[in-house]
Formats: structure tokens, sequence, C-alpha cells
């Protein structure tokens, strides 16, 4: 690649940074939050971005940025007041930056009239509230953009130093070995305070001796290692040497001669001549916040040389950037580990080998570390939400403007972190919520002032980890669901029975359903032939659930909750009709033996089990997934309490309990097709397939069935 | 008439972008020894490790902004005498005149070229080898 080629890539790649730090930033100002290094932090965003616009000749993104850039200086001088309108300008001005960086990245083109109509907006924030722009600053986009030289018109003339390739020969200079003892220490005394008074004596070369530094493990932290050896330039008084060291002076080895330096230093540093332009050389500062001199840092610390060094540079960003092929690679390879892992483990059972031998010992530690490996490798691929966040408040912006309703939207826990291949998949449910939220959730302006809200409606959007699981909160305090109406359509649908009891839940959780929408005209906003039940279904192959709690006029929250990662599962191995299968552990709440006794039969085929005080549905699973056709004898099986996403719960009877582990999750959509009641797929220790069980589809396939059932008695 | 080879450079900008295109800008003029901070605090301390003779810095950096590094270059001794460019805008007049009390040595413009770095460098060192 072109060297330019690729530093363009990083210039869009970092413009994309600028770009979620501009609009965060904005958002910031507009909520009241934002502090001074806000708003330096906003300017430097617009102006890094026309920095590198100009160095590649865009344009058309340079005129645009300069002109934000004006707007937004005035408001770092104070000039310009922090308004909520001034903020909309520029919240809109920060969307049309970003179509404009998109355009100069992948050759399109931009609403050119949208893009005059906020230069003009900006240009009048600039000139309305504040005094007219600085005339210097209009003519830049017609400016050559690779001018070579600058006529100084500021009247500036560069100040000369010289480098002086060879040192002066024959240059007399005090030459001080300053050798302190473990003593000076003792007594508080510092060492680079010494060195640094020696600096202010004249022109000094100092280097630090660690020969004596020993290792690690034999260092004498109260000890005395280094020494320095000091060339000071200049005719400086042999009393003003031996002045500062007077403290010292019983506590420290100090030779202090005359010498000539003219090879004393290995790498002597150029001498500059003080240029006669500015009289004033040094300026008399404030204290710079880092040492004089890195050598006369740190006595005690035997790392000292080791900075000095070639490596000596800090890091400055312990970050790298890898391609995420290579990422997935290592994934599936540590899944085929775990595979691996297992199948060993149980080959090594099948030996007949005592628990307590050296090889069973040596595999419990395997299982320990590839656990481990798999965590951190997991770990790599975590991303916070915030890059599915960021994208938000334009969304947001755009739907109240097509609504005509005010919107804030205020977002929570964007650093919450979850697997990468989640987030890609987050963005088209939270585009679809809070299109939902904004369009039907939220009422109209006047209506709002009429029911004694705000005009400005709120939605938040929410990120937070619950039990091993990422959560989605999208909530408004709009209307809430209207449940008369949400239930009179559904029953004209043909959706619901007329004569079905339900909570209010249950009415609620309606709107998910296939072939519903409530809207009367379907809407341009959240309507586009897509519903709430196609976000339901690619949440549900997701392994995640979303519902709907609402409070009338107070307005509604979907809660949205997906696994941290789509890769691998802590389950429980069971045994059904001779197949074995898996159960989430995260579903199981307890698992008991249960008794003759505790079952009621309540039908041919259905019963329920008494957990203490209540009567939990009771799942055969091997009959619902059609392994066999008689129930099992609950007395001979086990039972597994289980409680679903919505808080339903269920207890699935199966033949035995194999263990627990860790399995690798093989979409079995993907390569096979969906099954009822079965949520992935698996490979086992000994090679097999095991499926995985969705407790939730299982629940919903059962409470379905019950209710049912119950119509039909009260029918009959 | 220096070597642009024995000269140490550090490059000080916050965008990996602006630090690239002065890099490569460098290179081509002749300069093999170029390092990179990206805020002044950083730069300070890359300077002493590296012992440069020439810094190209940006004015608006976080932390620690091109004003307030040049400032603290100059009033430390071991780094007092480092030549500073600084990287402007076009029209920051006031900004370059807080510079020169400071003690710039010079400051280009952006968008620059490499001929008209070229030449503030030479402006500052004399011409180059």
């Amino acid at each position: 690649m072109d060297p330019m080629d690729a530093i363009k890539v990083t210039f869009f790649q970092e413009c994309d940074e600028q770009l979620a730090e501009l609009e965060s930033g904005l958002m910031a100002l507009e909520a009241g939050e934002g502090d001074r290094e806000t708003v330096n932090a906003v300017f430097r965003a617009v102006h890094s971005v026309k920095g590198g616009a100009g160095a590649f000749g865009f344009e058309d993104l340079v005129k645009f940025s300069h002109t934000f850039e004006t707007v937004l200086d005035l408001m770092r001088s104070d000039k310009l007041a922090i308004s909520a309108d001034a903020m909309h300008v520029m919240l809109r001005a920060s969307d049309v930056l970003a179509d404009l960086v998109h355009a100069a990245r992948d050759g399109g083109s931009v609403d050119q009239g949208r893009c005059d109509a906020l230069m003009e907006e900006l240009d009048q924030l600039a000139h309305g509230d504040a005094a007219p722009a600085p005339s210097a600053a209009a003519p830049e986009g017609d400016a050559p953009l690779y001018a070579d030289v600058e006529p100084d018109e500021w009247g500036f003339v560069p100040l000369r130093v010289v480098m002086d390739d060879e040192p002066p020969v024959g240059e007399e200079a005090w030459k001080i070995i300053f050798m302190p003892r473990a003593q000076l220490y003792a007594k508080g005394s510092d060492a680079t305070i010494l060195l640094r008074e020696l600096a202010l004596l004249g022109d000094c070369e100092i280097e630090v001796d660690d020969t004596l530094v020993p290792s690690l493990d034999t260092l004498d932290a109260n000890g005395a290692c280094l020494s320095w050896t000091i060339i000071l330039h200049g005719d400086k008084d042999e009393a003003a040497i031996r002045e500062i060291f007077e403290f010292v002076e019983g506590d420290c080895d100090l030779i202090i001669e005359r010498t000539s330096v003219s090879a004393a230093a290995p790498e002597p540093p150029p001498v500059f001549a003080p240029a006669p332009v500015i009289a004033a050389a040094p300026i008399a500062a404030a204290p710079a916040p880092t040492p004089v001199a890195k050598q006369a840092t740190a006595p005690s610390a035997a790392a000292a040389s080791d900075s000095e060094g070639k490596g000596g540079q800090p890091a400055a960003n312990a970050t790298i950037r890898v391609d995420l092929e290579r990422v997935d690679r290592l994934i599936d390879l540590v899944g085929e580990l775990v595979i691996n892992q297992a199948m060993l483990a149980q080959r090594v059972a099948e030996t007949g080998v005592a628990r307590s031998s050296n090889v069973a010992l040596g595999l419990d530690e395997l299982e320990q570390l590839t656990r481990e490996l798999q965590d951190s490798v997991m770990a790599i691929r975590a991303q916070p939400v915030k890059s599915v966040f960021q994208r938000m408040p334009r969304l947001v912006r755009e739907i109240a403007t097509a609504t005509n309703k005010q919107v804030r939207l205020v977002m929570d826990g964007e650093g919450t972190e979850v697997d990468k291949t989640v987030i890609e998949r987050l963005s088209d449910p939270i585009t679809h919520m809070l299109r939902n939220a904004v369009d039907h959730g939220l009422e109209s302006t006047q209506d709002r002032i009429d029911a004694g809200k705000p005009a400005e409606g709120t939605i938040r959007l929410a990120a937070l980890h619950r039990s091993g699981r990422i959560v989605i909160e999208v909530s408004d305090d709009g209307r809430g669901i209207n449940r008369e109406r949400v239930r009179a359509k559904a029953i004209e649908k043909g959706l619901i029975s007329p004569d079905v009891n339900m909570t209010d839940e249950e009415i609620d959780n309606i709107i998910f359903l296939p072939g519903f929408s409530t809207a009367s005209a379907i809407s341009d906003i959240s309507g586009r032939g897509v519903g709430m039940d196609v976000v339901k279904r690619s949440i549900q192959a997701l392994g995640g659930r979303i519902s709907i709690t609402s409070n009338p006029g107070k307005g509604s929250t979907f809660t949205l909750s997906l696994p941290l990662t789509l890769a691998v599962l802590d389950g429980m191995v069971v045994s059904a009709a001779d197949q074995t299968l898996i159960a989430p552990l995260t579903t199981i709440i307890e698992t008991l033996q249960p008794k003759a006794g505790e079952v009621r039969r309540l039908g041919p085929n259905r019963s329920v089990i008494a957990v203490r005080d209540a009567f939990v549905p009771l799942v055969d699973v091997g009959v619902a997934l059609g392994f066999r056709k008689e129930a099992a004898q609950p007395d001979s099986c086990v039972v597994l309490l289980v409680e679903s996403e919505g808080g339903g719960r269920a207890a699935l009877l199966v033949d035995d309990i194999q263990g627990q582990r860790q399995v690798v999750i093989k979409s079995l959509e993907a390569n096979y097709q969906r099954v009822e009641g079965i949520a992935a797929a698996t490979i086992l220790g000994d090679g097999r397939v095991a499926l995985i069980l969705d407790v939730d589809g299982l629940i919903a396939q059962r409470v379905s069935e019950t209710r049912a059932e119950t119509q039909l008695a009260k029918a009959g | 008439m220096p070597a642009a080879s024995s000269i140490r450079v550090l490059v000080v900008d916050d965008q990996l972008t602006m630090r690239a295109l002065v890099r490569s800008a460098l290179q081509q003029i002749g300069f093999s020894d170029v390092s990179e901070a990206p805020d002044g605090e950083e730069g300070l301390k890359t300077l002493i490790a590296k012992g440069c003779q020439l810094v190209i810095s940006d004015y608006n950096m976080p932390k620690m902004d091109g004003l307030d590094f040049l400032r603290a270059i100059r009033s430390h001794e071991p780094t007092r005498k480092t030549a500073f460019i600084m990287l402007t805008g076009r029209s920051d007049k006031e900004l370059v005149q807080r510079a020169i009390q400071y003690g710039v040595n010079n400051y280009i413009a952006k968008p620059f070229t490499t001929v008209g770095l070229k030449q503030k460098i030479e402006a500052v060192f004399g011409a180059l080898t």
C-alpha cells in the first residue's frame, strides 16, 4: 500500500473516533453536564478532522469543519453561550460532518442542500451572538491547500540554532563524581535535589553509573548502588559546587576536578547558540511536572538504567489492533481444545484410573487451565456496547424530527462489555425498539402538555449485566400500552380467544405475537412491515429473550436479554429416553428427586409436581421432544426445577443427571434447522452430538398447552 | 551544514494521522531518527529519554497543550535548548505570538507540504544535507 493510502486509512479510523467523541461531548453539553474540557475536546475533534482533511485535500470536509470549528472556538472562548438551541444545531452539524467523512471515505456524495443549510445555521450562530468571526478565518476554503511557504505576515523571524558537530576543543569544565553512601538516603537527603541544584549552576551532562546495582534478589533496598558523573560546563567557582554538597559531605564520596571535555561525554549534545532575536531566553514558567533529568530520579531504583536504554520510551498506548479473523481462529481453536480435553478426560475415566492418580489430577489441572484460557480468549472479544449505543442518538434525533416530537435520549451503561458477535446483532433490535418508543411510545408534544408532562419526552437506553447475561432496557415516559385496545385488536385478529383471562403482563406481551400491529396506519417510522414479532424471533435466535412492562400513562420498558457469549455455555448434562441432553445451568434453580405422592396427574399427559408450597407444571423432556410416547415413572427420575427469563417455572423430568460441563455451542439452525424446544447443539467428550434444551421454549409450550386445557375444562 | 540524518526528531500530536503525515514528510527530507508521542506529557518523557534535538509539536492536544509543552521544555535545563517547531492552524496569529514569547523556533501551518516543512526546519538549523 502507498504510505499515503495507509495514512488515509488511519485518518478515517481516527475520524470515526473523533466523531463519536464529538457527539458524546455535544450531548453532554446539551444535558448541561459538560465542563470546559468537554468544550475543548469537542473543538479538538472537529479541528483534527479538519487538519487531516486538509492534508488529503478533502475540500468539502475542510470547508464544513472549518465553519463548525469557528463556532466551537467562539464557544470555547466564552463568546457564544452554550444553549440548547445551539446544541441542536451542532448535533445536526455533527451528523452532516459524519456524512461528509463517510462520503470522503467511500467516494459517495452528501445531501448538499442539507450541508449548505447547516453551514448557514452555523454561520448565524457565529455571527448572531458574537462579534463577526475574524476575517482571517473566512477564506480558508479558497486558499491553496498545498501552499509551499506562507508569507510571514505576522512578522515572525525563525529562531536559529547552531548545531556543532564537533564539541569545542579543550573547553575547561568541572568533573564531579558523586557517590552517595547509604546513610545519605537514610538521613532523608535526596540525590535528585542535589543534581537539580547542580544543574542550576550551568550546563550539565549527567551520567549515572549503575554497575554496582546487583540483581534484584540480592538488592538491599536501603543500600546505595548508584553514583553519578557530572560534567559541569562553565567556570563556576569550586566553592559554589562544594556548597551544594555541604550538608551531605560526610555521607558521600565526592571528587571534584577540572577537566577538559574534548571527549568526555560519549555523545555530546548539540550546543545551541542562543539567538539574538529573542533576548529573554528561558521563560520563567511554572515548574514542569517531570523531573529534571531521568538519570537522577530514582536513587534506589535498579530499573533506572533500564528505562534509559533504547527501549526506554514508555508505552504510550498499551493496546494493539488485531485482525478479527485471527481472534476468531483462536476462539475456534480453543473451542476445539475444550472438546478435546473433555474427550481425553472421558477416555481416561473409562480406563478406570483412580481419581487420585497423577494422570487424573493432571487432567483436572488441564481442565482448569483450559477453562481459564477460554475465559481469557472470550475476554479478547468482549467489547463495550458503546459502539452500538453511539449510533443511537442520531437515530433518535432523526425520528424525533420526522415525528415532530421533542425527545431526549439518556444512555446508561455504555461501558458494559459483551461478546463482539452479540454486539453486532444488538444494533437492529435496539434500533427497532427505539423507533417504536419514539413513534408509538411517546405522545405528541401537545398530548404531553395536556397530560401535564414535560413537553420533552425522555427515552432511556441502558445496558447492564445480570446473572451472566447482558440486559438492554429501552424505556420511555410515554403513554404506556393501551391494554384495552391491544386486547381488542388481538381478539379481532383472532390471536387470542375473547374469553381468555389474561394478566396485564400477558396483554402487554401480545405485541410480540406475529401478525399484530396496533398502528391504524402503518407508520413510516417503525412500520416498515416489520413487527415486534420479528424482533422477538431474531433475539430468540441468539438465545435471547425480550419482554415489555408497561405502566399506563407513565410509559413502557422493553427488556432484552442476551447471553454474554454465543460460543460457550455452562450446562448440566442429563439423559432422557437414552438421549444425552444439555440444560443451561443458568436456568436451573434446583434439582430434586420426586416422590410418588408429589406428582399429580391432570390428564393423560399432563401432570404437576408439588415443590414445597406450590404446584409446578411437570414436563417430561423425553415426551416433549418426541423421544418416547409414554411418560416415565416420576419416582425413578430426576426433576430439574427451571425458571425462564419471564419468571415462569417448570419442572423438567429427566432420567438421570450425568454431570456438569462447559460445552461449546454449535448452531443447530446453521447446520440443520430450527427445532422447537432445542436451542442449539454441542459435541460431547465422546464425540457424539448432544442437544441443548431451550428451557424458555419448553416452558412457553407447556404454559400455552395448559391454558388451552384450562379453557377446554372451562368450556366443558 | 547539519545532516538531517544526524538530528533526532520528536513528533508530538494527539492524532495518529498527523504524526504519520509529519513522519512521512520528515523521512522524505532525510530524517531517520523520528520518535512520536501523543501529548505533551509523554512528549517530555520521550524527549528526555531520547535526547531529541528537534521537536515538531501540534498545539491542540489533551492533557498538556503545545504551549505548555514548549514552556516545560524551555524551563528544563536538559531540554531548554531543543529546537521547537509548532504546528498551527492557518489563522492562529494569537497562538503564534504567544509561542514566540515562549521561545518557539518556528511554526508551520497545517496543511503543509514536505517542501514547506523542509524550509521551516532549514530556517532553524540552516541548510540540511
